[in-house]
């Protein structure tokens, strides 16, 4: 999977440290994300995204170590740009009763590692993830993971030019994958 | 067994603890089905025996694991199971437990190995299942471990059709291609149609909190798709027309095996289940004219092979504007608890397909069905809030409604075996699937009379 290959190899880019601008304008990109997410902007969310978007989340499998992460060749999201914009417009719609009336979600996103290519000047961000989702009268359903972000220098802020989440499940314990990531 | 499990039959009556009969709570021919079938945990306990243990289950497809040594771990009914390709190349299916303490002895989702040793005790196997250690041997005295029947516990029965692997713990089950009967004729078109289909990478796989009845009832109703995804019909990406997936046939191959075969937009592109023209072009040398004729009227196709086995060979988008793609989807749930069900979700595509069009149908099913498809997702909404509904003592006395189309008339015409209706809009196959139902539920294989021949209110088999 070439996604994972382009991963590895950003690890090995000059680090960002914390302490930095660049640091904290990037921790400040990723809570605004996320604030967004959680306030129902998804018009604004979709935005962030630039227009050459990879949007994925792989499957992943159980495998013993030595036999790798395992990923195996398929995807629960495989989104470009206006897929995920479709997605936000039927997140506007009335009808889209998975989100209807909306879950409410809490995005969490820490431990930051930062690099950059000095090549393209865009920046690696490796994260995690946790997302609490609860909706109408339920219990909570929890998403966590690694997300591996390439962002583009766009002003003062950024554009997410690619998202990897590596979802830490391969059974996903929830009802769908209505919510964004 | 204790009392709460083990109904009482008098007559054609079984008897629930509450003194209820199913015969009398699920009357399929008159639509009515109680919502108690639905949460109550006396009917799981029923279904766990009189269905899990005796059907067949689908576990997989042969290409899935195509090398000696490979494996899958898998359910068949609701047991945990191992699915692989022994070092002589040889499909077999065992329970994933070990004989000594009933440890699983596969603990991956995949591998490749020659052998299988259980981590509790050491105990291990050969990938053709026989036992070549139990590890402290020595301590055994004579007779007290006889490792030629200590094997890995197979499956009753072990079938494939054409790459589908399908099991049973059942050895008085008939055989596969008996309990299949009619459906292959319709099982030709969807995975034989050009010479064989191939899983792509691995299925997904999620929990939803509903009954795993909800959600095979959702796997043969077209009349759902205009509501249930209307978010869709909003952004034109479906038919502004409540009758848009009305058109159609709907077959009951065999009770309780069951299809729809919907027609779409008349025009070439929803022909011949929208494949591409190199596709189509090979349909004459796998199926014989009447399939080909039949293939080119259908745009879409959902079908059930009882009881939790699905296919849908659908077209969509995931892109407002952007013209519908196929894809092949086969689907499987499994009983967790009466509320609580796992989904299985595999894409298929024809062996002979190209990569372009195998990329397009890729993405195509990601970004539309699975947990994260935009017209999935919502169906799961429907599965859980039916559950929960269907949870308290008042619900249970009330049955749902499945009584569309009960007067429609036979198509005498249809070319295909099985008995046909006209429209797609009907609920002539979710009768016949509650029907089987009731009778795995009440009756043993001797009471069946063979799977043919088994008929409900005139919607059985021809």
């Amino acid at each position: 999977m070439t996604v994972l290959d382009d991963i590895r190899a950003e690890a090995g880019l000059p680090p960002v440290l914390p302490h930095t601008e660049a640091y904290g304008r990037v921790t400040e990109f990723l809570n605004y994300e996320a604030e967004l997410l959680d306030s129902y902007r998804f018009g604004d969310w979709v935005g962030l995204f630039t227009d050459d978007v990879l949007y994925q989340m792989p499957v992943r499998t159980t495998q013993f170590l030595v036999d790798g992460e395992g990923f195996h060749e398929f995807d629960f999201f495989i989104d470009d740009h206006a897929t995920l914009t479709t997605r936000v417009r039927r997140l506007e719609t009335e009808f889209a009763w998975a989100e209807t009336p909306p879950s409410r979600t809490r995005h969490f996103v820490s431990n930051l590692r930062l690099t950059r290519d000095e090549q393209s000047g865009d920046m690696a961000a490796r994260l995690n993830f946790m997302i609490t989702r609860t909706r109408q009268d339920l219990d909570y359903q929890l998403f966590t993971g690694v997300r591996h972000d390439r962002l583009v220098a766009d002003g003062e802020s950024f554009k997410i030019r690619r998202r990897v989440i590596l979802v830490d499940q391969t059974v996903i314990t929830a009802t769908n994958l209505s919510v964004l990531f | 067994m204790t009392a709460l499990s083990e109904p009482v039959t008098t007559g054609t009556r079984t008897l629930l603890s509450n003194g209820e009969a199913l015969e009398e709570i699920v009357r399929p021919a008159e639509g009515l089905i109680s919502r108690r079938i639905f949460s109550d945990t006396e009917v799981y306990g029923l279904e766990v025996e009189k269905i899990f243990g005796r059907g067949w289950f689908f576990v997989g497809h042969e290409s899935e694991i195509p090398e000696p040594g490979d494996l899958v771990t898998r359910s068949v009914g609701m047991d945990p199971a191992i699915l692989l390709r022994d070092d002589d190349g040889e499909i077999r299916v065992f329970l994933n437990s070990c004989r000594h303490r009933g440890m699983r002895v596969c603990r991956t989702d995949r591998e490749n190995t020659s052998f299988l040793r259980c981590p509790y005790h050491g105990w291990a196997y050969r990938n053709n299942g026989e036992l070549i250690t139990a590890a402290a041997e020595s301590h055994y005295g004579p007779g007290e471990l006889e490792k030629e029947k200590l094997g890995l516990i197979p499956v009753a029965q072990l079938g494939s059709y054409h790459g589908l692997l399908f099991a049973t713990w059942d050895p008085d089950a008939p055989a596969l291609d008996d309990y299949l009967g009619n459906m292959k004729y319709y099982l030709d078109i969807i995975v034989n149609r050009t010479g064989g289909v191939r899983v792509v990478g691995t299925p997904q796989i999620w929990d939803v909190e509903t009954s795993w009845k909800f959600a095979t009832d959702n796997f043969t109703d077209n009349f759902h798709v205009f509501s249930a995804h209307h978010s869709l019909v909003e952004l034109g990406m479906l038919p502004n027309d409540p009758d848009f997936a009305g058109h159609g046939t709907m077959v009951v191959a065999e009770e309780g095996h069951i299809l729809h075969l919907t027609a779409g937009a008349p025009t070439d592109q929803y022909e011949s289940m929208g494949l591409p023209h190199a596709l189509r072009a090979k349909f004459p040398e796998h199926l014989d004219p009447d399939q080909v004729e039949m293939a080119k009227h259908v745009a879409y196709s959902a079908g059930t092979v009882w009881p939790n086995f699905h296919w849908l060979q659908l077209m969509g988008s995931g892109t407002i504007g952007q013209p519908d793609v196929p894809f092949l989807n086969l689907r499987l749930e499994v009983p967790i608890s009466p509320t609580r069900t796992r989904m299985w979700s595999w894409l298929l595509i024809d062996n002979d397909a190209d990569p372009e069009y195998l990329k397009s149908s890729y993405e195509t099913y990601v970004r539309t069905f699975g947990p994260g498809g935009i017209f999935d997702q919502d169906d799961m909404e429907n599965w859980e809030d039916c559950t929960r509904a269907a949870l308290g003592p008042a619900a249970k006395r009330y049955t749902l409604h499945h009584k569309m189309g009960i007067g429609r008339p036979v198509d005498e015409n249809w070319p295909g075996p099985g008995t046909a209706y006209q429209g797609s809009y009907g609920e002539m196959t979710q009768r016949s699937w509650y029907a089987a139902w009731l009778r795995f539920m009440t009756t043993g294989w001797a009471g069946q009379a063979g799977a043919t021949s088994a008929s409900i209110a005139g919607e059985g088999a021809k």
